[in-house]
């Protein structure tokens, strides 16, 4: 398996004290190397078009922040590799910022910008594009038209949505990058919905494996992976301790609980998941394509780095094979 | 303060919460001070507590706010309910000298000043273009497309109670050659000025000298202090040059850089100023210990001059 960290452990949304050094290309400059000490050496990126428009180039997550601040993709893969960090796994590309109840022109973005991502992962080398092509439902709720019934607008969004991933496709194979699909648990894709989401779609389109997301969901994670395995694209390891029992899943921000506040997501390995079955499951599926540690938000990138070690050194047999 | 009252911009970014009733264990899950800044309701309170009577919204943060209030009314009135008022709104004009946005830029003008009503706010800072880079330089019949279209747009203001105020940035298309050129070509009827200290000083413009020639015309302030006045052109009308790579900062809390700020204040009680003031600390790593040590300044370094 092909061990990678993603880059959503370092939180941009969200205050913190000396979260506004994040936009800064000296702090990336700067952790790059502590990435690679740290022992891992292929990173995933989000993907996040919203930092063009404030002209935030300092930011590594577009294709116009890496050129403006590398001149080309890989100019961007050669500073990686003075760092230590040598490939970059994947891209994972969100579009829910875009959603109005304009449903043709939002399509109309996602299409845009999944084709510059996808471009983007390509010229990176990436072995992966990860979509969320469904908004959290609270979201989607909230743009149903009135005279509409909420599962009829819910099946002609996802049939949209549908559409877009299959004309990404052909593409997706002519630049040899694989196209997945994440199963978030505040989205049309929860849980075991993803499958015949997934399963309506050509083989060339696979899931994303994401351990939190599915846990939270309320699916047996290991069980998941048997039952899948010919889909599997990419692996994401997520922890969690969230149990969602008041319906967080409904709201417009689930990962943001309104009722009792909580960090949904926790730093990998210092959840509630027991990935031990998990990892088993997916060597015993014969997976040897690329896994990614994922601590997103975390409250301490530093120290999330070192977690994430330990992670990797505690479970090293079944994620080097 | 009788005649000044202080807001502050808000550059909090994303705030999950409403209002966060299980703090303890919320705390207890990561023992972290990010617990400390995760809900509007700790937020709001910062404000009232280092002193700022007001809030300035930034439209970037509106989607979340309304996800978590349902409108601009309810943010307001939980906002009151702390004794912190919305004093108004960032906007931006982008390509307003292009003749065939005007439209566009009236229509979303006129949704950002519906907004600023629902908050109960009275002023729209707007920064009359987009960066100098990719548009700069402007002809001057550019200047006078944008004066037009922003004329028009505070004419519509005007009739909602809301206040433009023109808030240049040292990076704007709307620069040091045309600057005055531009605000002398808007009407002075429906047309102010929000003064960002920092912004006019880093373009080139002295401070008090702008105050002096331009005090009619403007209406709020956005204070904030600078070290690197006068920027060469090449810096400002560089690329993304708002932040820079090595993580120098343009900006400072007043009182922390080279600004006049004592002789703003005494042209301040020249002119008789009255009305909001907002401290604005971008960039800054600390936005809780900015607002209080920009209040204290403010409040007590200041206020002997003018209050």
């Amino acid at each position: 398996m092909n061990l990678a960290i993603s880059l959503e452990m370092v939180d941009l949304d969200h205050h913190e004290p000396n979260r506004n050094s994040r936009e800064t290309k000296h702090f990336w400059d700067q952790l790059y190397p502590l990435i690679a000490a740290a022992g891992f050496g292929a990173i995933e990126i989000p993907y996040e078009p919203k930092w063009d428009f404030g002209g935030r180039s300092g930011i590594p997550r577009s294709r116009r922040s890496i050129e403006t601040k590398f001149g080309t993709p890989s100019g961007y893969l050669e500073h990686l590799a003075q760092a230590g960090i040598t490939h970059v796994t994947g891209i994972h590309f969100d579009p829910s910022m875009f959603l109005s109840d304009n449903l043709d022109q939002f399509f109309g973005i996602f299409r845009h910008f999944a084709q510059e991502a996808l471009g983007f992962a390509a010229d990176l080398q990436a072995a992966y594009l990860t979509l969320s092509v469904s908004p959290p439902l609270g979201k989607l709720q909230a743009v149903c038209p009135q005279d509409q019934n909420v599962q009829d607008f819910q099946v002609a969004y996802l049939q949209k949505a549908a559409q877009l991933v299959s004309e990404l496709t052909q593409e997706a194979s002519t630049k040899g990058v694989r196209l997945c699909i994440k199963n978030a648990f505040g989205s049309l894709l929860r849980g075991e919905a993803v499958v015949p989401f997934i399963r309506s779609l050509p083989q060339s389109v696979w899931l994303d494996f994401d351990t939190a997301h599915l846990q939270i969901a309320g699916v047996d994670v290991a069980a998941f992976a048997i039952a899948h395995a010919d889909r599997i694209g990419c692996v994401h390891l997520t922890d969690t301790a969230f149990v969602d029992s008041e319906q967080a899943y409904l709201q417009k921000n689930p990962d943001y609980p309104q009722g009792a506040a909580t960090r949904v997501f926790r730093d990998v390995g210092t959840g509630t998941i027991d990935f031990a079955p998990i990892l088993k499951s997916l060597t015993a599926i014969g997976y040897t394509g690329s896994v990614t540690l994922n601590s997103k938000n975390t409250a301490d990138i530093h120290r999330a780095l070192l977690r994430m070690r330990h992670f990797a050194n505690q479970n090293s047999r079944d994620l080097n094979r | 303060m009788a005649n000044l009252r202080l807001s502050h911009m808000s550059h909090w970014k994303t705030i999950p919460y409403r209002q966060i009733d299980n703090f303890r264990d919320f705390y207890y899950e990561e023992k972290s001070n990010l617990a400390y800044y995760s809900d509007w309701d700790r937020i709001l309170r910062y404000h009232k507590a280092t002193g700022y009577e007001g809030i300035e919204v930034a439209p970037w943060d509106l989607p979340d706010m309304l996800a978590l209030f349902g409108s601009p009314q309810a943010f307001a009135e939980f906002a009151q309910e702390r004794g912190v008022a919305v004093s108004g709104m960032f906007h931006g004009a982008d390509l307003s000298h292009v003749p065939s946005k005007r439209e566009e830029i009236l229509q979303s003008g006129r949704q950002a000043i519906e907004v600023i009503r629902a908050f109960g706010g009275k002023h729209m800072n707007l920064c009359p273009n987009s960066n100098y880079y990719g548009v700069g330089p402007l002809s001057r019949a550019d200047i006078q497309q944008a004066a037009a279209v922003i004329s028009e747009l505070g004419r519509m203001a005007i009739d909602q109670g809301i206040q433009i105020g023109l808030h240049n940035e040292f990076f704007c298309a709307i620069n040091k050659e045309n600057h005055r050129e531009f605000i002398e070509s808007t009407d002075p009827n429906s047309v102010f000025y929000c003064l960002d200290t920092a912004q006019i000083a880093i373009i080139g413009e002295d401070l008090l000298q702008f105050y002096e020639d331009y005090h009619d015309r403007i209406c709020t302030f956005h204070l904030k202090d600078t070290a690197s006045c006068s920027l060469p052109d090449a810096i400002r009308y560089g690329k993304d040059v708002e932040i820079v790579d090595d993580g120098t900062r343009w900006f400072w809390e007043p009182g922390e850089g080279v600004l006049d700020f004592k002789g703003l204040w005494q042209l301040l009680k020249k002119y008789q100023f009255k009305g909001w003031m907002t401290i604005e600390t971008d960039g800054t790593p600390d936005l809780l210990a900015s607002m209080a040590l920009s209040s204290y300044y403010v409040k007590h370094e200041l206020a002997p001059i003018y209050a």
